[in-house]
């Protein structure tokens, strides 16, 4: 009787969070399009605006086609299940799908194309099922998205396409590692080219034991840079794969 | 019907007058005068007024030594060489092809206005998008502020316009075709934006740095007595050349010890910025454009072939 009370108690609780027993608190930046896209990308999970979770930018976009920008959920370590980023204002507004699963802390630094003043979101959901979102604001002239590509005026590009360029550097703890990738990752907005880019990547260790997972977007630059945090010894194995199903394999000691 | 006129022009009459480019030109020696910009950066309150041009009234005529950043500041630039001079304008020179040193150029149509070759071809590849992003900052100040292309090649050596003879260099660090020009009579030193003084340097064309730091070498080694930089106040001791140096080095060594360190541009752009540089204006502002413009190159040298396709 005593357990069935619970129980129902249990179920009353989460039921009570689900509707939103939660506040989520003031939005900390000016926004037209939140309720929108924490409907399509949140759903109805419950979501607090929470300055744990630090989206580091530049207060504006010097070169929109290349806009630094670090994911920083440290915070939450051992909670994380996944950061969803985007940039409202993009006509293609989705950054990257991150989950990392093992020894790879949640903070993950990329560059980013924006096509005009936007604010940017990284929502990150912990293991008790809340997404607490982080956010920032960037100012741009803007046409990032929609400017030519630099690496296609490049003679030969297609020879280089997949080459990674990568580096480990020691720190307190754990190593960064950095990875930059020569690929034009064509969004589809510029004219007669048809989207072209890396849409999957998977860290390993030196046992291929799966370390982190990422989707990425079209709104991730062209020749994505990508650095992440990982913990423990031994080399790095990043896989990489295209929309037209390239595949590349990369190995940083 | 008189109100409503009196109404209308209540209301225009200020915002024309606002509009105005204070142009006071300053004898800084014998025929030469300046026309000091702020420290700032482009604002909608200023009108892109944030550089240093200058005039010398030889004895054949004017020589311009850059035309300022919209249609609007270049004609009022020659309504202040006339209100000095009855002397006619004669030639233009440009130092470099960025928006506030050579937008005003509509005004000198009528003169050969001159430049180095690398200047000219990055102003007909870049102009326009720098217009357009001067309208963005700026705004109405640039109303009908088109680009015009320099019409003479200058070359490196000296030129003589009647009493004054200048010494023309080819430089490269700041854009990667800068002209510093000597005048020889008055050992006034024209730096353009190879040098800024109490103002934060800009990267965007940059070459890089070491370039840069070379170009400082050669501008101290010559026989100058002022120093008229492309921003800040005109000097005539060594400490806009020592500043430089000093900047220029520590942003090298900084991006250095970052790449080598693995950092990320967003945390780059949070560096601290040493207490000696508090008085140089916008230091954090162009530390997050620099960042971005040259950082890439120091990264890349830190990092190694690591793909399968390399093994």
């Amino acid at each position: 009787m005593k357990w069935r009370g619970s129980c129902l108690l249990a179920c009353w609780l989460s039921l009570a969070a689900q509707a939103g027993a939660i506040d989520p608190g003031k939005d900390p930046v000016p926004s037209v399009m939140w309720a929108f896209y924490q409907q399509q990308f949140l759903g109805n999970a419950p979501f607090i605006f929470d300055e744990r979770v630090k989206l580091l930018a530049p207060p504006f976009a010097e070169d929109a086609r290349q806009v630094p920008l670090e994911i920083d959920a440290r915070a939450f370590k051992g909670e994380v299940v996944r950061i969803l980023a985007w940039a409202e204002l993009n006509p293609l507004p989705k950054i990257v799908d991150f989950q990392p699963l093992d020894s790879v802390l949640p903070w993950l630094s990329l560059r980013i194309r924006i096509e005009q003043a936007t604010p940017l979101r990284a929502a990150v959901l912990t293991r008790d099922g809340l997404w607490h979102v982080g956010s920032t604001l960037i100012d741009a002239a803007g046409g990032g998205c929609t400017a030519p590509s630099v690496v296609r005026t490049q003679p030969g590009w297609e020879e280089h396409i997949g080459e990674v360029l990568g580096g480990r550097y020691p720190r307190d703890g754990f190593s960064r590692v950095r990875m930059q990738v020569a690929h034009p990752m064509d969004n589809g907005m510029v004219s007669g080219i048809p989207e072209f880019f890396i849409n999957h990547a998977e860290l390993r260790d030196h046992n291929e034991h799966v370390l982190a997972r990422l989707e990425l977007f079209p709104a991730v630059s062209e020749n994505p840079n990508l650095a992440f945090d990982i913990e423990g010894a031994g080399q790095t194995r990043l896989l990489l794969r295209d929309n037209s199903g390239n595949e590349f394999d990369a190995s940083i000691p | 019907m008189r109100w409503i006129l009196l109404m209308v022009l209540s209301v225009s009459l200020p915002a024309l007058a606002d509009l105005e480019y204070l142009l006071k030109p300053r004898q800084i020696a014998r025929d030469t005068w300046l026309l000091e910009g702020s420290t700032d950066n482009f604002a909608k309150a200023n009108g892109g007024n944030i550089v240093n041009t200058a005039f010398i009234v030889t004895e054949r005529g004017v020589v311009v030594i850059d035309t300022g950043p919209s249609r609007r500041y270049g004609e009022a630039m020659r309504k202040a060489i006339a209100a000095t001079t009855d002397k006619p304008v004669i030639e233009v020179l440009l130092t470099h092809h960025h928006p506030d040193h050579v937008l005003g150029n509509q005004a000198f149509t009528d003169v050969p206005i001159g430049a180095l070759a690398g200047t000219t071809e990055l102003l007909h590849r870049q102009g326009d998008a720098m217009a357009e992003n001067m309208y963005r900052m700026v705004g109405d100040w640039m109303r009908g502020t088109e680009v015009v292309l320099p019409t003479q090649t200058l070359t490196p050596g000296v030129k003589s316009f009647g009493n004054h003879d200048l010494r023309l260099l080819s430089l490269g660090g700041h854009t990667g075709a800068d002209l510093a020009i000597l005048d020889q009579q008055t050992g006034v030193l024209y730096a353009g934006d190879l040098v800024f003084y109490q103002r934060a340097l800009t990267t965007p064309n940059s070459p890089g740095l070491s370039v840069w730091l070379a170009d400082i070498a050669t501008l101290q080694d010559l026989p100058w007595t002022q120093v008229v930089p492309g921003h800040g106040p005109v000097a005539s001791d060594r400490q806009p050349f020592e500043q430089m140096r000093d900047y220029l080095t520590w942003l090298d060594q900084l991006m250095r010890d970052g790449a080598a360190n693995g950092s990320d541009m967003a945390e780059m752009i949070r560096s601290p910025i040493p207490e000696r540089f508090a008085g140089i204006n916008l230091s954090r502002y162009e530390l997050i454009r620099s960042v971005s413009h040259l950082y890439p190159l120091y990264e890349r040298e830190r990092m190694m072939r690591v793909d399968s396709a390399s093994k």
